[in-house]
This record gives structure tokens, C-alpha cells and sequence, in this order.
């Protein structure tokens, strides 16, 4: 009896011993399968995974690729393929990735490069809502000044409308001589100091940017308006001179013409 | 005579509206000034505060903690009031400011307008014809007589002379 007393312990120690290897071994197993995984894991929580490289491109956001298995030196071009997670290195991808690398590589070139455009357009519209909160408060405390040549033009208006209207209306149109003035003017500007005139960046300039016009076109296009809009100045001075001066003359009773 | 003065009734009226446009912030400043309720009360919480944080410079804090907390307190509660109350003045302000400039501008439209109509079909003046060729059409528009200025040639060229009158004179 007490041989089976024994033999019944001893197998139950054997048992307990077995068990406790077994759980052991269990454990061994799974902390092996962790870190053979652990690549796939920590592309799942960047945001990578296997299934997401055989969905249609999605380019909206850039995101970094870990590759823990690429023993090349870091390199640019080895970078740019990393940004995007639809590219994949062919000296890198697996087995089960080869099938969908043709399929990425065909992708990655016009989607990568919206994704450049949208991101370049981004950050112009970041940089232009800087600028335009800037001006807001430049433009909030006073407004553009009044150069030098702009007094000049503005002064010589006035004074050729007199002239105008005292010596030369009676022969020919008041028009005339003004763009004699206005053509004066263009040959005069070099000889005057040039200010740098700021670009206002306003709401249309950066509908504009946005919208895929180049920011010279604008710029080009906000000078000529400019020009426009100086020469439009000169000749409502001109016109209301000449007037006020036909007025003041005649409330005088002076009858020069 | 009267006749002769249109001319000089349209730039009053033009230089006017821009002129008051110009004071406009001036204008809704000293209206919401006027319709302020609670700027003393503003002031003496400003100034309690002010008291309050001086006595508190003066509190150790290792030496009378309970009372230098409480005073603490005290300050954080009265700022916290403060802060509400210069929020609902802030709003006040603008929109003071907003109503002054929607009347402003009704006021400015029914100006322009009523002077259009006036003028719609004599011009303010009438020079020689030949003067204005070949742009006599356009500058007559809409009176159509020949050798007038109309309204809206006019209106246009004393907005901007006086815009830029005043440009230069602020």
C-alpha cells in the first residue's frame, strides 16, 4: 500500500513536473512567435499593414515606413521610397508582397506626385494665410504711402489740367494732352526712386495660388492692374482739375476760352 | 445759379460720406463709450485686484499659507469675473461697431442713389462737346446731352479724387 502511496505521488509529482515544462514550453513558443512578428506589429501600429497594400492607393496622408530588415545605408532615394507605403523596394519585399509590388510601383508614380502638388499647394497656403493675417494688421494700421513719383504725377496732372483748360481746350480734346502726360510719365519712371512695392497677398491671390495659377502669372497680372489703376488715378485728377478750373472760371466771369 | 452749383453739391456729398467714413471707428468707440453699462465696475475690480495682488506680495507664504491661499483665491475668482466682463464688452464693442457701419453704409447707398436720381437726366455741367471728344458719350451717361458730365462720371472721379485727397491728408 505504501509502495502505491508512493508510486501515486511520484506520478503526480511527474505530472505536476510535465505540466510546469509544458506551460513553459508554451511560453517559450509564444514569446518566439512575438518576435517574429513584431515587424507586422509595428506596422500595424504606425499604420501599415499587409491588407492596406492591396487596397486601391490612398495618397492622402504620407507615412513613414519601418523597415527593420534593410540593411542598405540610409540614401535619398531609399528615403523617397520610404515616404510613401505603396512603394516597395523589390530587394526588400517578401514573398506574399511580390504579387502586389508590380501593382504599387505602377501606382506610386501619379499618386506620389498629387501627394508632392497637394502638399507644395499646402504649405503656399499656410505661408499666404501667414501673410495675410500679417498685412491684416499692417493694412489695419495704414494703408500704402504715397510715393514721390506719385505726387509728381498726381501734381502734374493738376497743372497740365490748368494749362488745359486756360491755353489748349479751345484747339483739340483734353484727352490729348493727357496721354502726352501719360507717356511722359513711362519714360520719367526710371529716373525716379523705385520703392519696392509689397505684394499684397489678398483672399483672390490665394484663390488664385490655390487654384493652380503660377504665382508669376499673378504677379505679373497684379502689376499691369497696378499700372492700370495708376494711370486711371492720373486721369480722374485730371478731369476733375480741368472741371473744378472750368467752374472757378466761370464763377469768375473770366472769359479766356 | 443753382443749376451751376450741381456740381459742387455732388463732391460736398461725396467728400462727406468719405470723411465720416473715415471717423467711423472714432464714431462707434464713443457710442459704445455711451452705452456702456459697467465700465466703473470694471474699473474697481481692476483696481481691486491690482490692491489685492499687492497685498499678497507682502503675504509669505511659508509663514501664513491659509490666508495667502485665500487671498489667492480672491484674485482668481475677481480675474475670472473680470474676464467675463471685459469679454461681454468686447462683444458690445463690435457690435457697436458692426451697427454703425450698416448704418453708415444704408445711408451712404441712399445718398448715391437719391443724387442719381436727381441727376438722372440733366448733367451736373456742361462744357463744349468738342472738349471731351471722343469720350463725350461716355462722360454724358446717362443725361445723353452733349458735352455733359453726367452723374456717375462724376461721382466716380470725386471718389476718387477724394480718396486720395484724404489718403494723403491721414
Amino acid at each position: 500500500m505504501f509502495r502505491s502511496n508512493r508510486s501515486s505521488c511520484s506520478h503526480r509529482v511527474m505530472q505536476a513536473e510535465s505540466s510546469e515544462g509544458l506551460l513553459q514550453r508554451r511560453a517559450e513558443v509564444r514569446r518566439r512567435k512575438l518576435l517574429l512578428n513584431s515587424e507586422q506589429r509595428m506596422k500595424k501600429i504606425v499604420g501599415f499593414s499587409q491588407n492596406e497594400a492591396d487596397r486601391p492607393a490612398r495618397v492622402l496622408e504620407p507615412r513613414f515606413h519601418l523597415d527593420l530588415e534593410c540593411n542598405e545605408p540610409w540614401s535619398s532615394s531609399c528615403s523617397s521610397n520610404r515616404l510613401s507605403p505603396l512603394v516597395s523596394d523589390p530587394s526588400e519585399s517578401s514573398g506574399e508582397e511580390d504579387v502586389s509590388g508590380g501593382v504599387q510601383q505602377r501606382l506610386a508614380g501619379s499618386p506620389r506626385r498629387g501627394l508632392q502638388k497637394y502638399v507644395s499647394r499646402f504649405d503656399d497656403a499656410m505661408k499666404l494665410r501667414g501673410q495675410l493675417s500679417a498685412e491684416k494688421t499692417a493694412q489695419d494700421g495704414g494703408g500704402e504711402e504715397l510715393d514721390s513719383f506719385c505726387v509728381f504725377r498726381l501734381v502734374c496732372s493738376v497743372a497740365l489740367a490748368v494749362f488745359v483748360r486756360i491755353f489748349v481746350c479751345q484747339y483739340l480734346s483734353i484727352f490729348a494732352p493727357f496721354l502726352t502726360l501719360e507717356l511722359g510719365f513711362m519714360g520719367l519712371h526710371k529716373y525716379f526712386p523705385k520703392v519696392e512695392k509689397k505684394s499684397q497677398s489678398t483672399m483672390l491671390t490665394a484663390a488664385l495660388l490655390l487654384s493652380g495659377i503660377p504665382a508669376e502669372v499673378i504677379s505679373r497680372s497684379t502689376d499691369t492692374y497696378r499700372k492700370m489703376s495708376g494711370i486711371f488715378s492720373d486721369l480722374c485728377v485730371y478731369f476733375f482739375s480741368f472741371i473744378t478750373c472750368h467752374e472757378l472760371l466761370l464763377l469768375l466771369g473770366s472769359d479766356m476760352s | 445759379m443753382a443749376a451751376g452749383f450741381n456740381w459742387f453739391l455732388v463732391l460736398s456729398s461725396v467728400f462727406l460720406c468719405n470723411l465720416i467714413k473715415t471717423l467711423l471707428p472714432s464714431i462707434s468707440s464713443f457710442l459704445s463709450k455711451i452705452f456702456q453699462k459697467d465700465a466703473d465696475q470694471e474699473m474697481e475690480m481692476r483696481m481691486e485686484i491690482q490692491n489685492m495682488k499687492m497685498e499678497l506680495s507682502t503675504v509669505s507664504m511659508m509663514d501664513e499659507f491659509a490666508r495667502y491661499a485665500r487671498l489667492e483665491r480672491k484674485i482668481n475668482k475677481m480675474t475670472d469675473q473680470l474676464k467675463t466682463l471685459v469679454k461681454s464688452r468686447t462683444a458690445q464693442q463690435a457690435k457697436m461697431k458692426w451697427i454703425v457701419n450698416i448704418v453708415f453704409y444704408i445711408l451712404q447707398a441712399a445718398l448715391m442713389i437719391s443724387l442719381i436720381l436727381k441727376y438722372y437726366a440733366e448733367p451736373v455741367t456742361v462744357v463744349p462737346s468738342k472738349w471731351i471728344a471722343p469720350l463725350e458719350r461716355l462722360v454724358a451717361f446717362p443725361s445723353g446731352i452733349a458735352g455733359g458730365v453726367g452723374i456717375t462720371c462724376w461721382l466716380v472721379v470725386c471718389n476718387k479724387v477724394v480718396a486720395i485727397i484724404l489718403h494723403a491728408v491721414s
